[in-house]
């Protein structure tokens, strides 16, 4: 925060020096002086802290979205790691990460799945989309899943239709632990954007550059394959239809 | 294991669309190497195969991604048009214009060979001219824009490679040779032309020189994915040592290129380096051809397996 009324400090005193004043004006408050509301980012962090790997939140989904039977659209990793009796047993709660830089979307031939503008919800519209799975394999987090009702492809959506009545989606209205906490990260006031400035965050497979808006804090990011490695035993339980995590 | 949300449709898919994409560029460069097919050596009878082979693997190709859709399963059958509602660079997107275009081009490219006795200067010549300028680029298109479709996805480490599009470029087209010779060796007459000698020696060789380019190009897919490491080292180990290993190196690398370049070489040197008569015989040339054929099965059903049962390394 400090470094960008800096920058824009820096620019307005630049601008006034060449004489602008007025467009300085206008640039250090954009959404102000043109009374514009600034488009929402919504976000998620979960505090793995706190959950209980109770699947309230994998249930609530269910049922709020109507998902079919086999098929999940939120779900919780359990991640069980050590000899006894040094043990821990760490809960990954999963969901669409509503990328900054989504995969699906660029993909997609027909256009069905896009990125909101006005809120940066990742969505589907299943009356355009063929289910031709092109975004099901391109998805880094195994997200999606062909709904076999409408023959479409799936996913969480943040329960676009709870939020758009100021509503918070199922999963963290329901959690028990409060580990999930939701909202606009383009308002600073925000219970998310206080948990994002508060906390060390990760994200899921960094690497893939999707820019995820899921963060979490103190997750156990500890794979599988990593148990040679670390010459210790590791075992994870996806509690979903496909067993093996993607 | 990871699931497998693209199947054997879309595995036929991948296999007859190079062939019939392969086919269709053979036939048409044929053509147009000896100006429309009215100068000496113009191999003419290869053309005319390879463009009544090359619309009918597409199109049937093409009807199996289209059962594979999740819309066409679920009963929205004519779903799929909303394909051709959007351009988009999606190479789903290119590609299905791309397709379609073939489909089209290649249908009135077969068009002009199909009468009674289709010969150079005949009545549709300039029109089978023209259409074969278009069919060289959409051929070499649709048998590229599948690798380039796998290509595109980092989220499968095995098939996040640009080197990927041309192995498929380069068996599409060694599997379209396969299928204009095998075409050939089954239907045509017992008399042995001289004309006919010639071009089958200049396909074989065509043929060898493609398999022996495939080899390069798999020996370079493999080398960089074993040399990096992370997600593409993980992914490429399900062929070396992994689960799909007997199967690469036995199925498609043995069977499918080394043994009929082998066979290739054999009868290519005699007439390559002494100047003596090609001779193949026809069960030999049915079986090199099927053994191709089998290769080019295998690399689609290997990369569009292994691509789905590996995934990125970590969470």
């Amino acid at each position: 925060m400090n470094q960008d009324k800096g920058v824009s400090r820096r620019s307005a005193l630049k601008q006034l020096g060449t004489g602008a004043a007025a467009a300085a004006a206008v640039a250090a408050s954009p959404a102000a002086a043109l009374g514009a509301t600034p488009a929402k980012r919504y976000a998620m962090v979960i505090d793995t802290r706190k959950c209980v790997g109770c699947h309230a939140c994998s249930v609530s989904c269910k049922t709020e979205n109507d998902v079919p039977l086999g098929e999940t659209r939120s779900w919780v990793e359990y991640i069980e790691k050590g000899d006894f009796p040094e043990v821990r047993r760490s809960f990954l709660p999963r969901l669409c990460n509503q990328c900054e830089k989504p995969q699906c979307v660029s993909v997609c031939p027909t256009g069905a799945t896009y990125k909101r503008k006005e809120d940066g919800i990742v969505v589907i519209d299943s009356n355009v989309c063929i289910g031709c799975k092109y975004c099901v394999q391109a998805c880094p987090y195994g997200m999606r899943f062909i709904n076999p009702t409408t023959g479409a492809a799936d996913k969480c959506d943040f329960c676009l239709h709870r939020v758009e009545n100021g509503l918070v989606p199922a999963c963290v209205n329901t959690c028990q632990g409060k580990a999930r906490i939701f909202g606009d990260l383009n308002d600073p006031d925000s219970v998310v954007s206080k948990a994002v400035r508060a906390n060390a965050l990760t994200v899921l497979r960094p690497e893939m550059g999707t820019g995820p808006m899921v963060f979490y804090i103190d997750a156990d990011h500890t794979d599988a394959r990593d148990a040679a490695r670390l010459g210790t035993y590791v075992r994870i339980e996806t509690n979903r239809r496909q067993q093996e995590r993607v | 294991m990871h699931e497998l949300h693209w199947g054997l449709p879309v595995i036929l898919y991948l296999f007859l669309g190079g062939l019939g994409a392969g086919a269709g560029a053979v036939s048409a460069s044929v053509l147009l190497r000896s100006g429309g097919g009215d100068r000496p050596g113009s191999g003419f009878d290869i053309a005319r195969w390879g463009a009544l082979i090359a619309p009918f693997p597409v199109i049937v190709g093409t009807g199996m991604i289209v059962f594979e859709l999740g819309s066409f399963q679920a009963g929205n059958w004519f779903r799929f048009v909303n394909l051709f509602k959007v351009i988009n660079l999606s190479p789903m997107s290119i590609g299905t214009w791309l397709l379609s275009l073939f489909i089209l081009v290649s249908l009135a490219y077969a068009y002009t060979f199909f009468m009674k006795d289709p010969r150079p200067g005949d009545a549709r010549h300039s029109l089978r001219k023209m259409l074969a300028w278009a069919m060289v680029p959409l051929g070499v298109g649709v048998a590229l824009y599948t690798g380039i479709l796998l290509g595109a996805l980092p989220a499968r480490p095995f098939w996040n490679s640009p080197i990927l599009a041309l192995l498929f470029l380069v068996s599409a087209l060694s599997t379209g040779v396969a299928a204009i010779l095998l075409a050939r060796a089954i239907f045509r007459e017992a008399t042995h032309h001289q004309e006919v000698a010639r071009s089958t020696y200049l396909m074989t060789s065509s043929d060898l020189l493609l398999i022996a380019f495939e080899i390069a190009v798999v020996f370079l897919f493999i080398m960089y994915a074993h040399l990096t490491i992370g997600n593409t080292e993980a992914a490429v180990a399900v062929i070396l040592g992994g689960r799909l290993t007997s199967l690469f190196w036995l199925g498609f690398v043995a069977l499918g290129l080394a043994i009929p370049a082998a066979i290739e070489l054999k009868y290519v040197i005699p007439t390559l380096l002494y100047q003596k008569q090609y001779v193949m015989p026809r069960s030999i040339e049915i079986a090199v051809c099927t053994l191709v054929l089998i290769g080019g099965f295998m690399l689609r059903y290997i990369v569009v397996v292994a691509g789905q049962i590996t995934g990125p390394v970590g969470i």
